[in-house]
């Protein structure tokens, strides 16, 4: 065998030789002595060369954390939004959480709601900018609860006056006397002074716990969540439609109506999920009847399920077991 | 960034940092150079990553001494000249003056010898060597021999040269 070139014992001394390379130039290495002498030669001079690059390196300093750099071509975009995207869905996540609280943050934008609302609904959602204004409108309506005719629910098992007649004795219930455990609302003070909690905090946390309320959505989004039309106190002012989540159920709307300018109830529109349906408790369904298509909102994503089966509904606010009792009887279909 | 890119980035960006350094001799430049290669890589997701970092790495920095180069004939001229260095310099002026005659070396390198010889220092592989520089995989032993042997004699004659002016 010839004798092995420089190249080939860098390369054999760089470890960058196949292992049958490797082992000729090892056969050969092994018989010649010249081959021997400039192995070690090539070996110190390869040290040489990275002890010099070594002289000419750059300061050894941390990793630093990855960083844009310079150029910022669009398909990087995620890199930075990335960030500010979880960071909003989480503050969009604790709004939701936090309408409950804060029902001031999401009250500004309903268009929707707004569009489809009857009348008094929609003066009622539009006041909601203005908390005074809101409270006089409410009382104005009140005066004239009635707001829709009877005749426009045939099925209605309770005449307008009937169902005008039911609530005002609740809206004359004293508050002392709507603060049935001290657990769900610790409201023991003064209707003057309490109102604002009242109207804002009247639910205890287990309550809201069980029943998260997420973003305002318009009726039409609430038909299509439940599949049917929500139950609401018919006559009673509605302040806004939420959708709401709760573990059981896979879809939840929550109504808010003012039941006078103190008092908000919420009314609870759950569909169960499809494995808890025997468990669910329905309570005040109604059958509802298909509506005519102009007026009917989008159909409902999923095959209609039979009228009222699966839903759960409820009736909560700053009243006595009584009186929520009562409010759920009187739960009616929300007609377009 | 894709997971075997951060990955990529944790074991690749100091040797592409030590790449660029020996070309543009500027720290802050060479990293900057080289979180935008990284940043590229981001976007372009090149199969062999490393490989294609390197690259780029290598483009970025011809394009930046081109910038340059006037500066650098300039100190080439300097360290070609008897340098009045101290003779009793502190530490970082003898690493600085080091690092000086090892660039005056370098320099004396011809481009691709020089190439090969910086990409392997910094790690990558004969056969990546191979792929950049358009060399055949067999002859990367050969250039590197070479690169080696001149840039010690280059630094060596340096060296004489100070000696010599200075004697």
């Amino acid at each position: 065998m010839s004798h092995v070139d420089d190249g080939l014992l860098h390369a054999y001394l760089d470890g960058e030789l196949s292992p049958a390379e490797a082992q000729g130039v090892d056969a050969h290495l092994a018989q010649c002595s010249e081959c021997r002498r400039r192995l070690e030669e090539e070996r110190a001079l390869i040290a040489r060369a990275a002890e010099l690059l070594a002289l000419a390196a750059p300061p050894d300093r941390e990793l630093p954390p990855f960083r844009a750099g310079d150029v910022k071509p669009p398909t990087r975009l995620w890199w930075h939004v990335r960030l500010p995207l979880a960071w909003a869905a989480t503050v969009l996540l604790a709004l939701g959480i936090g309408t409950y609280l804060g029902r001031g943050v999401e009250r500004a934008r309903q268009p929707d709601t707004t569009a489809y609302a009857p009348p008094a609904e929609r003066r009622a959602l539009d006041a909601r900018a203005s908390p005074e204004l809101a409270e006089k409108e409410s009382r104005v309506k009140l005066r004239g609860s009635a707001r829709t005719p009877p005749a426009a629910r045939p099925p209605a098992p309770a005449p307008a006056r009937a169902v005008a007649d039911s609530i005002a004795p609740l809206r004359r219930e004293p508050l002392l006397a709507r603060a049935d455990t001290p657990a769900a609302y610790a409201y023991g003070e003064r209707a003057a002074d309490s109102a604002a909690r009242i109207t804002h905090g009247k639910a205890s946390q287990d309550e809201r716990d069980r029943w998260q309320k997420g973003d305002a959505i318009s009726v039409d989004s609430a038909r299509r969540v439940l599949g049917v039309d929500p139950l609401v106190v018919p006559g009673v002012p509605i302040e806004a439609f939420y959708r709401g989540r709760s573990i059981g159920y896979s879809g939840v709307v929550i109504v808010e109506q003012a039941l006078d300018s103190n008092t908000m109830i919420e009314v609870i529109n759950a569909r169960s999920a499809p494995a808890l349906l025997n468990e669910v408790v329905v309570t005040g369904a109604q059958p509802v009847r298909s509506r005519p298509a102009e007026a009917a909102p989008p159909p409902a994503p999923r095959p209609a399920p039979s009228p009222g089966a699966g839903l759960f509904h409820d009736v909560r606010g700053p009243l006595s077991a009584d009186s929520l009792a009562t409010l759920r009887r009187l739960l009616q279909p929300l007609r377009p | 960034m894709p997971q075997d890119l951060a990955e990529i980035y944790r074991t690749t960006y100091r040797a592409l940092v030590r790449f660029l350094y020996r070309k543009v001799w500027d720290a802050e430049r060479a990293e900057d150079l080289a979180q935008e290669a990284f940043a590229r890589a981001v976007v372009h997701k090149p199969d062999n990553a490393r490989g294609w970092l390197f690259i780029v790495a290598a483009n970025m920095a011809r394009d930046d001494a081109r910038r340059a180069a006037r500066e650098r004939r300039h100190l080439t001229l300097l360290t070609a000249e008897p340098q009045a260095s101290e003779p009793a310099a502190d530490d970082a002026l003898h690493v600085e003056n080091e690092r000086t005659r090892v660039r005056a070396a370098l320099e004396q390198l011809t481009p691709r010898d020089r190439e090969v010889l910086l990409l392997w220092d910094s790690g990558v592989s004969y056969e990546a060597i191979a792929a950049q520089t358009g060399l055949a995989r067999g002859a990367i032993g050969t250039t590197l021999a070479r690169a080696r042997r001149r840039l010690v004699e280059a630094y060596e004659a340096g060296q004489r040269g100070e000696h010599v002016a200075r004697g």
